[in-house]
Parts: structure tokens; sequence; C-alpha cells
């Protein structure tokens, strides 16, 4: 059966049946299609009230929806007009969760220029309230947590393995998890950079400091990317460090 | 003898220009038609007034018994104006006890009414008995002392508060097109009452735009979010239902922000109603020949004075409420200017 007026009607609110049975009749061909009304039944205000009673949230209950500080947001003015600082709160202190799930995709875009929160007539710390919110919807898993937090945990991860910052193997590592086919030494199992699938804007980023680096400089790093160094006396100092880390959470999450 | 003058009701304006007149020495009659003086808010025993959150009893009592105890007021209870003859300076005045007076000038403070919401059927008020008006809530308030559904005397768990029931509303005809000027004030303040007195109720205010304006924007309408967690959502309430499911109302709108349709269950609903000139209003204005607004029948000041409470005839002022909405304070205001224009009018010699 055709949809009218389309555009109205998001994706998710479609239901379509192959075989569609109401009180044992087959009314299939026909009515073989649901639209799920888009009525709000309900608010979650125990979502709202974690918001509000945490330190950081509780300048949300000041917002008057003046939409001062989306306004002045670079995110909603030149990259995604969804990314809207004013709306996030008025759907957080509702608790229309799954209106803010709508936005997932655009949610961590915020890039803490801070414009908002000083810009704001009646004192809400925008930024903050707005980190709440995000924090609140992942630890509830409401919302994947931040992208960047994945290369978080790689790159600590790299750190402590040997007490240092290795390029190579970070970077390619990154590269591998992306999907990229990296070639690997048989013995290590480590990944030998550029030898196997390199992304285009990689090499460009490598090619052009190489040319301008002092050769003994370019012969230590092929080195450190070969041979893997560590820190010396790194085993004993990482097994404290991985234990007051995973004391604190800090490996958690 | 000195001429004397006629104060046509016994509530905030026509007590505050009693009281003034008595306290000039001028000799005034007070007529209301009620049997008690204080007028709406003591009739309907409001529970606090705004701005300052004081009692009825503290505010008005005062002028009470300040008019009562003036041996140059003479109060007369359940008495009306029936008719008026003469000219400016010498009204003669016949009242429905039977009195005739003889008066120089003529102060009108016959207010308002609250609107009547059965007039607007599709918010369920007389059918769903926790579908109640913000006087009933006040009376509550004042009167039980506590908060409970009507339905079964229990503790609600979220309270809607419907804004401009009856105001700003053409389909009522032209009559209630005025915005009310104390709703969106009272709202935030009972908002606070609740829940200062029960911190796990969940009270939601439905606006279309909130107008406490001036001085009330902090205490009505900040505070009650900032310090009390009320919370605003902006869509105007099309229709109440009730669901048997679960003995809850149902608030149906448009969340104007969100741009959804909803119904959210509620337990207790407080329309919020708008005033309409009151019956004596537009009685006093037949038998005086006053102006009226030709849409909502309020009292309008003459066209050539710059004075809000000057009247088209003269020697007749007009104070509070009968010329639209207006709030306790400036009702008490405007009938200490009208005392001093009425006692100027008749060229009282005043007593120092």
């Amino acid at each position: 059966m055709a949809i009218h007026e389309r555009s109205l009607v998001e994706p998710e609110r479609i239901l379509r049946k192959e075989r569609l049975v109401v009180d044992g009749v087959d009314v299939s061909g026909d009515w073989n299609l649901i639209i799920l009304p888009r009525v709000i039944n309900d608010y979650d205000l125990d979502f709202a009230k974690e918001i509000i009673n945490s330190p950081d949230g509780k300048t949300i209950n000041q917002c008057y929806q003046c939409s001062y500080c989306t306004a002045s947001c670079p995110v909603h003015n030149y990259w995604d007009e969804r990314y809207n600082p004013r709306h996030f709160i008025y759907l957080a202190r509702l608790g229309l969760i799954d209106e803010l799930q709508k936005r997932a995709d655009v949610m961590w875009r915020c890039v803490s220029c801070h414009k908002c929160t000083h810009r704001c007539p009646k004192g809400v710390l925008v930024e903050e309230v707005l980190k709440v919110i995000l924090r609140t919807m992942a630890k509830k898993g409401l919302i994947d947590e931040y992208p960047s937090k994945k290369f978080d945990k790689f790159f600590t991860e790299s750190v402590l393995e040997y007490g240092r910052i290795e390029d190579g193997e970070l970077l390619f590592g990154w590269i591998e998890k992306q999907g990229y086919k990296v070639f690997k030494d048989p013995i290590l199992k480590k990944p030998i950079p550029f030898l196997g699938e390199t992304p285009e804007w990689l090499k460009q980023l490598t090619i052009k400091p190489i040319k301008s680096m002092n050769i003994g400089f370019l012969v230590l790093n092929a080195k450190h990317m070969l041979f893997h160094p560590r820190t010396k006396n790194w085993s004993r100092f990482k097994q404290v460090l991985r234990k007051v880390m995973q004391e604190e959470g800090a490996l958690s999450h | 003898m000195s001429k004397s003058v006629l104060v046509i009701g016994g509530g905030p304006a026509g007590l505050a220009a009693a009281r003034a007149l008595g306290r000039l020495g001028v000799p005034t009659i007070l007529i209301e038609k009620d049997g008690q003086l204080g007028g709406n808010p003591i009739k309907n025993h409001y529970h606090t007034l705004i701005p300052r959150k004081l009692k009825p009893s503290q505010v008005i009592g005062p002028y009470i018994r300040d008019v009562e105890q003036n041996p140059n007021v003479k109060v007369l209870l359940n008495t009306e104006l029936t008719a008026c003859e003469g000219e400016p300076g010498s009204y003669k005045v016949s009242l429905s006890n039977g009195e005739k007076h003889e008066v120089g000038a003529i102060i009108v403070a016959t207010g308002f009414e609250h609107f009547d919401p059965r007039r607007k059927g599709e918010l369920g008020y007389g059918l769903y008995p926790d579908v109640i008006t913000n006087l009933e809530l006040e009376k509550m308030f004042s009167q039980e002392g506590k908060l409970y559904r009507p339905s079964n005397g229990q503790l609600p768990k979220r309270v809607a508060f419907v804004f401009c029931v009856g105001s700003r509303d053409r389909q009522l005809g032209v009559t209630n097109v005025h915005c009310c000027r104390y709703g969106c004030a009272l709202s935030g303040l009972q908002g606070m009452e609740i829940r200062e007195h029960y911190p796990d109720v969940d009270v939601f205010c439905y606006y279309m735009d909130v107008r406490t304006y001036g001085t009330w924007e902090y205490p009505f309408y900040w505070a009650p979010q900032e310090q009390y967690g009320v919370r605003y959502v902006r869509g105007r309430i099309a229709e109440i239902t009730y669901s048997p499911a679960d003995g809850r109302l149902r608030v149906k709108h448009e969340d104007t922000i969100v741009q959804r349709p909803a119904e959210v269950p509620m337990d207790l609903v407080v329309l919020v109603l708008g005033m309409e000139p009151s019956s004596g209003t537009k009685k006093v204005a037949k038998i005086l020949g006053l102006a009226q607004d030709p849409d909502s029948q309020f009292l309008i000041p003459s066209e050539e004075s710059g004075s809000n409470i000057v009247s088209n005839k003269p020697g007749i002022f007009i104070a509070g409420a009968c010329k639209g909405p207006i709030d306790i304070e400036s009702s008490f205001s405007e009938g200490e200017a009208a005392a001093a224009e009425a006692a100027a009018f008749i060229g009282a010699k005043v007593a120092v």
C-alpha cells in the first residue's frame, strides 16, 4: 500500500508485515502496513530527575527556552541544524528520551567552545548540562558512547604496554581497527607501517614531514617502528599503573 | 451639609476609595451587593495573594476594619444601585433598599467575575471530578489545608495547570479575547506552594507564553522553575479525557517545541480561569451611561483624559477590575486615586 505524504512519516514508525492477521482474518495485501502514531504518551521523569539532581546538571532548571545558546552554537549553525542545545535541554527536562535518541548521531558533536554557557541570560551551564545528558544516556545504555573514546582506549592500552607513545603501532593498529588490511611481521604480529593497505590521507600526511626530516631522526623512527622499544623497567611499573587505574575505574570506560 | 460620595462595590478598589474618603472627612456611602465586604478575594477564599504572598485577611482585613470603624463611611450591605438621575455634582441615586441619596460624585468599583469553565466543554470541568479550577485549588489550600484529588481524596502524583481558560479565546466570542494578567503568576505561586509542601508531586504548567509582567518575572516565573522545579511545557491543552483503566486524566495537546501531539497522564488538572466583567459592572454601566468596551464589556476610561480612572461622565470615576483584569495592589491604588479625584470634584474641604 502506498504511503501518502511519505516525507511526514519517519521510517522507524512504519511497520510492514508480509502477512497480517486480525482476529483470525488474513488481511494481507490491503492492510499489511501499520504506521505507528507519533503521540507522546508520557514523560520519563526519573531520567529528568537524575540530570536535575546531578551537581553539573542542576542549572538545567534555569532554562527558559530563549535559544540564545543555539543561535550562538557553531555546531548548530555551520554543521548540522539537528544539533540544538536548547532543544536537548527541553527534551531532557521532560525525559523525552526517544526524541533525544533520534539525534544520537549528532549529540556528541559539541566542540566545547562554551559560547552557549558564556552567553546564556539565565546562567545555565549549557555545555556542562549537555555533557550530563549524554553521560546519563550512555550510562543507561540509551546512546552509544562518544566515538573518540574508542581511540582513547586504544591509545591508553598502547601507552600502558610500552610506557611511551609508539607511533607506528598506534597509528597502524588504529587503522587496522578501521578495517584496513595491515601487513604484520610474522614473529611479533605487530603491524609494519606502509607495507599493507594505507589510506591515501595518511600517505599524504606522512610524505611531507619525511621529506623535511633529519636523516638521523628518520632512522631512529624506523628502528622504533620495527623493534617496539619499551621504557626501562616498564613491566613492573605497568602492573602498578594498571592496578591503580583499575581501582579508580579509569580503565572500565 | 457638604456633598457626599457614593462608592459602588466593596472589593479592594471600593474599600480603598471609601477608606481614603473617610480619612479625608468626606461623607461616603459604600454599597455592596453581597452580605460581606472584601470582594472576590474574601468571598472566594483566596489563599495567598500575589505579589506579596500575604493572606487576604492580612491585606484586605485592615481596609475592612478602617471602613467599618470610620464614622464618615456608611456601609450598606446587600444593596445595589437601581437608578440615577440628576446633574454632575448632584446625582440623585436610588438604592435597592429603598433609600434615595443626593451625592456629589460616584466611584464605580464593581469588579469582575471569574470565567465559568463549563463553557469550555472540551476541558471536562464538571464532568471529571479531578478537573478543578484555580479558585477551587485556592479554597482547598485555605479551607482544608491540603492537596488532594477530589475523586478519591488521595494526594496526586502529577498536577497540570492549564493556562488561559476563558482568556485570549475568540471561540467564546469577542468577549474573552483579553489576557487575565494574574493567571501565569498565580499558577507559578500555586506550583511553588505545592512543591514546597509536597516535593514528590510533579507540577506542569501548559502555556502559550508566560506573562508574568514587570517585577513578577523573577518571583512567579523564574523562582518556580529554578527553586521549586515546576515544569513549563509549551502547548495549549485542547482536550481533557479520562482513562478508566488507570483512573487518571489525559491532557491532550501538541507540544509545540517538540512539535508532536501528546496525551500525558495527570492526576489533578487545574484550570486557570480568565476574568470577565461582573454582572454588577454591566448593570451599573447601563444605569450610569458609562462607556464600555464593545468587545469585552469592561468599562473604559474617558478618551479625553490621560488618567484611566476618569470615566466618560463628569463626576463618575471608575476604579479596579471593572475596567479589565487588574491585580489587588493596583486596585487599591486606583481606588485611592479615584477617592482623591472625587474629593477634588465635589470641592470637599479636607479635614487635616
